[in-house]
């Protein structure tokens, strides 16, 4: 009965009432000749495209002598991009794969069939593409600048005109970009006698980054009271070993630099989005929360292909797109 | 059968028409008389294998440029091109270490139309993941995919993936510097996977980097298998937008 009950209106749509048709036209010709003419077009176009411009054909294949810059194939470039700024699972294949499920999963959470056939056809469609392309743009390039830590060199350069012994304080470190949290950001946190737990000396401080680079995790089986240690779990298959975080100590200053603060970007900027489109009361309905995400996701892979492509020279150097070096 | 209408017209281009396309022969091939009546017209478009993708009537804001771009039709117009100097290129192409790189030269210099074919299949292959990503485009901001289309649009989905996976895999064929690196690159992102990633890497390539093993592996999904699946979700995807009833259309 629940197929029957779907199917009524779905029939609807393929029944077309007799009025209809005097706002019909043949396919042949209407419809077959501009398909015909499209494809005379662009064979043509593609033929003088080929004829003008030769496909690159480098040097043989060598494994022994790595290009700098080695890129991936262009509309992987995006991807390769994010590498550069977390943890390499998370950038190349869980980001996008969330993003390409979220794509698939499109249809069944904007179920509501207004705003069909037609180009922006919703409230506030337009506003709302464009701002969110701008909004994606701007954060994007801002942070993989902020990222690249260029603004270090500038800043340090004309401080010390002013004072020759100038150096960006360890304070600030986080402001340089985001691998300085980890590498160059140092803070002391004294810790009373009562608090200093563990065996052995006690330096009295807690120090960022050394102190929380070995911090045990819950049920690892080898921290905590005795009857929370045991043997590794030898009697799982191998693949569940692997996904058992036994004697798991983890890296805090690692994690957050290569995930917590990525994902922490990648979830707080939709939110974001969406909260300021509706404060400004564009977003009203799914379809408008649709439209700004899947502009905010279209802008972040074109953004990313153009900086990735374009701007990134030897060693993956942010650098004008005239200055990437000529692989052969 | 069909009963067609066979106007005549006077004098000799009515009999040269006559012996043209009345004759035994020709209407064995095409049962539809010459489509310059609106029942031909419908006839032709509904006997014909190729031109039954379409419906015989289609509503008139659907051939308006601006409604859709041709974008749909421009990837598979692509998919057909690619599939064509694919062809031509295998002719002259053999997929070891030792002799692609040879090939792609000899095709470059001692092959007539080689170096076009080559140019013709590798632009129109970057054509064709562009005009995917519009043609998406195009259906999110005509909001193309609400219901009954919810489906269709997952079956997009799944076509724009298997764009990259066949441009991908047709990378690495060239066996120069550029290919190597960009599938080497490729590879690695996917071996960061969590659990599968390995495996997958040491699956695809057949061994722990790119070799001999991984350019017939690419090769095979490239020239066949790739295609193979593309061309299924491509007829479901052509099939389902015929029985939702075309294009997507203001309520």
């Amino acid at each position: 009965m629940a197929v029957a009950a779907q199917a009524v209106p779905r029939a609807t749509a393929v029944t077309r009432p007799r009025k209809e048709r005097e706002q019909e036209l043949l396919v042949w010709p209407d419809l077959v000749f501009i398909e015909f003419i499209a494809a005379v077009l662009f064979t043509l176009s593609f033929l003088i495209l080929s004829a003008v411009v030769d496909a690159p054909l480098l040097n043989r294949a060598n494994l022994d002598i790595t290009p700098n810059p080695s890129k991936a194939a262009w509309y992987l470039v995006s991807l390769q991009e994010m590498l550069l700024h977390m943890h390499p699972a998370l950038g190349g294949v869980i980001a996008p794969t969330f993003a390409l499920g979220g794509l698939a999963a499109l249809p069944y959470i904007d179920r509501k069939t207004e705003g069909q056939g037609a180009w922006f056809a919703t409230p506030y469609a337009i506003r709302i593409t464009l701002f969110s392309a701008a909004f994606a743009s701007i954060f994007l390039v801002g942070l993989v600048l902020y990222d690249q830590g260029r603004h270090v060199n500038v800043i340090t350069n004309i401080a010390q005109r002013v004072d020759a012994d100038w150096e960006w304080p360890g304070k600030l470190a986080p402001f340089q970009n985001v691998r300085a949290i980890q590498t160059g950001w140092e803070w002391h946190i004294p810790v009373p006698e009562a608090a200093q737990l563990g065996p052995g000396e006690h330096d009295g401080e807690l120090n960022w980054p050394q102190d929380f680079q070995n911090v045990p995790m819950p049920f690892n089986g080898t921290s905590g009271p005795d009857w929370m240690r045991w043997g590794a779990p030898d009697f799982l298959p191998g693949w569940m070993q692997a996904m058992y975080w036994y004697d798991l100590n983890m890296n805090t200053p690692t994690f957050v630099v290569e995930q917590f603060i990525p994902v922490f970007i990648m979830v707080a900027l939709p939110f974001l989005l969406i909260y300021i489109l509706r404060r400004l009361g564009w977003v009203q309905d799914v379809r408008g929360g649709a439209i700004a995400l899947f502009t905010g996701l279209m802008t972040s892979y074109f953004v990313l292909t153009i900086i990735g492509a374009a701007f990134r020279g030897a060693g993956q150097d942010l650098v004008m797109p005239w200055d990437v070096p000529k692989i052969d | 059968m069909s009963v067609t209408e066979q106007p005549r017209g006077p004098g000799i281009g009515g009999w040269l028409a006559d012996k043209l396309f009345r004759n035994y022969i020709w209407r064995s091939i095409f049962r539809s008389g010459y489509p310059n009546t609106p029942r031909n017209q419908m006839l032709v478009v509904a006997t014909n294998v190729f031109l039954h993708l379409h419906p015989t009537r289609i509503h008139k804001t659907h051939v308006r440029i601006t409604h859709t771009y041709c974008l749909g039709g421009l990837t598979f117009f692509f998919f057909l091109s690619l599939t064509v100097t694919g062809v031509m290129l295998m002719f002259y192409y053999v997929p070891s270490p030792g002799q692609a790189y040879t090939d792609l030269q000899a095709l470059e210099t001692n092959i007539r139309f080689g170096m076009l074919m080559r140019n013709l299949h590798r632009w129109m292959a970057h054509g064709m993941v562009i005009s995917v990503f519009l043609h998406m485009m195009r259906v999110f901001y005509t909001g193309a995919y609400k219901p009954p289309r919810e489906f269709n649009w997952v079956v997009g989905v799944i076509l724009l993936t298997l764009t990259l996976a066949l441009s991908f895999t047709g990378y690495l064929l060239p066996w120069d510097q550029l290919a190597i690196w960009a599938v080497t690159v490729g590879m690695n992102m996917a071996g960061t996977a969590p659990i599968l990633g390995e495996d997958t890497r040491l699956i695809l390539l057949g061994g722990l980097e790119v070799g001999d093993a991984a350019l017939i592996r690419f090769y095979t999904l490239h020239v066949i298998g790739l295609p193979l699946i593309a061309a299924i979700f491509m007829a479901v995807h052509f099939w389902r937008i015929r029985r939702d009833g075309g294009l997507a259309r203001p309520l």
